[in-house]
């Protein structure tokens, strides 16, 4: 049995979980997510973009709860935030529980997301109120 | 933004305009949606096909070749065309690479076709670009809008009601336009039941089926040798199309990308955003609206929705915004909206628009994002 990450080039399984970003060696420009190709701002190659470790955690820009969607996962009705990080990018992820709007500090954490027929479990980044 | 302005130098004009309604996937072919559309349009301007020296077909979904297949059903002259593809902006595309190739002078009449059938699934190229992502899988486009829906209300304090009421106003407008795809008037109750996504509901969502359009322009020379009338021909003041830049950190990226591209357009015609009478734009979800008609500078941060509350923004107001009914009422079928959007422009800038005339319209404005994220504006005035 393993754990993996849904998305291992965005994540660190650790408690807490960490988000991967990264920052240009050339301009200094900071990106979520992780690029495979190059500097948006100044066009550097991806040699010279460098991992950066983001804590998962920040404040809720705005908010929608998804009553329908094309796949059976996730199921409805969940809820998708825009997440100003700490670290100063900002993501979109699914913030579980209730209590959650603009203005709400927020923090990572893992979910079990999938068991296949070996158990082995593959892990998301959701978010939470926090506590 | 060092940009010749060849439309001053060389004019080029709208001359006729078609269109095939916009309607869910039906048996019908694309190819006899899009002849319908170009059929009519040869007709508007009082032309025949041989006259015709270059055609561009805007479309994101067919799949490559589409063009002549088509068009050489109305004769198979062997004029150069050209497939566009530019996302949700294809057709406005077609009508950009139409009106340089006659500013440009290699052609003096040249057709500008938009026309699509869904096959499900938008196939969309940045999916594939290997960039992952958190949201992949959860954030579809009515969440993305739906999450800046949250912001824009939140900002400015502004109710879902208020939003709703875009939504109110141009399925009001599609329900007299015979080519819109949804052609009814619905109550405030109608139009907020049947939630999507946040504050977006159904009928706050535009409808992708299939249709066609078309749009003839023609140059100075052009106009004079095949005798066209001068009076239903309408100018195209500025064409501009825009990609994303870099905007800080959670700024709205389809409403900062509109701003430059509409600012760029403003600038080449020599045109203010007050001088606007009638204009369409990229309403796919009702948020969006409000977001352009702000970017475009109709008015300023937070004041679109109470301005669309008291009726500035419906035909007869203050500027006309969505008069076919837009994206939401007319509908979006990907590679025809954007030239849909030229012709309802220009219907409006004759003076042809029948029940739905904004009185007194004289300069319009088409705007689409699309996918990439790509922005096209075009300005059009009656001279
Ligand atoms: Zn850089």
């Amino acid at each position: 049995m393993t754990v993996q990450a849904r998305h291992p080039q965005l994540l660190r399984l650790t408690d807490p979980p960490i988000i991967l970003g990264h920052q240009c060696i050339g301009c200094r420009r900071v990106a979520f997510p992780p690029d495979p190709y190059g500097c948006e701002r100044c066009g550097s190659p991806r040699e010279d973009l460098e991992e950066l470790v983001l804590e998962a955690q920040g404040t809720v820009r705005a908010v929608a709860t998804v009553h329908r969607h094309h796949q059976p996962s996730p199921a409805t009705p969940f809820t998708v935030a825009v997440i100003q990080l700490t670290g100063g990018p900002v993501i979109k992820a699914i913030v579980a529980g209730a209590g959650v709007s603009v203005g709400t500090e927020v923090e990572g954490v893992l979910v079990q997301d999938v068991e296949d027929a070996e158990g082995n479990i593959l892990v998301d980044l959701q978010f939470r109120v926090m506590t | 933004m060092n940009e010749t302005n060849v439309l001053r130098d060389s004019p080029v004009y709208v001359v006729g305009i078609g269109l095939h309604r916009y309607q869910r996937r039906s048996d019908t072919t694309y190819v006899e949606l899009g002849l319908t559309a170009a059929r009519s349009a040869l007709s508007d301007a009082g032309i025949t096909w041989p006259d015709v020296e270059a055609a561009y077909t805007g479309t994101a979904l067919l799949g490559m070749g589409s063009s002549r297949i088509m068009l050489s059903r109305l004769g198979a002259t062997g004029i150069p065309m050209t497939q566009v593809e530019n996302a949700s902006a294809s057709g406005s595309s077609s009508v950009a690479q139409a009106c340089l190739e006659v500013a440009s002078g290699r052609s003096d009449v040249v057709l500008a076709l938009g026309v699509d059938k869904p096959r499900g699934g938008l196939g969309a190229a940045p999916s594939q670009a290997g960039i992952e992502n958190l949201e992949s899988g959860a954030v579809v486009p009515f969440t993305h809008f739906a999450l800046l829906a949250s912001e824009y209300m939140h900002l400015h304090g502004v109710t879902a009601e208020q939003v709703a009421k875009v939504a109110l106003k141009n399925h009001r407008n599609g329900a007299s336009n015979q080519y819109a795809q949804r052609q009814k008037v619905r109550t405030l109750d109608e139009i907020l039941a049947e939630p999507i996504s946040g504050a977006m509901t159904r009928l706050q969502c535009c409808p992708v089926g299939e249709g066609a359009a078309a749009v003839v322009v023609a140059s100075e020379d052009g106009i004079r040798r095949l005798h066209l009338d001068r009076s239903r021909a309408v100018r195209i003041a500025a064409s501009v199309t825009r990609t994303e830049g870099l905007y800080d950190a959670g700024v709205g990226i389809d409403a900062a990308l509109t701003a430059e591209t509409g600012s760029a357009a403003f600038d080449q015609a020599g045109l203010e955003p007050s001088d606007i009478d009638v204009l369409e734009v990229h309403d796919a979800f009702a948020i969006e609206e409000l977001l352009y008609a702000e970017a475009l500078g109709l008015c300023s941060p937070g004041e679109a929705a109470s301005l669309i509350e008291s009726g500035e923004f419906d035909l007869g107001g203050r500027c006309a915004l969505s008069p076919s009914g837009g994206l939401l009422a007319m509908g979006h079928p990907i590679g025809p909206t954007g030239t849909g959007q030229v012709v309802e422009v220009t219907r409006q800038l004759r003076g042809e628009a029948g029940s739905r005339q904004h009185p007194g319209a004289q300069i319009g404005l088409t705007h689409m994002v699309g996918i990439g994220a790509v922005c096209v504006v075009h300005l059009l005035v009656s001279d």
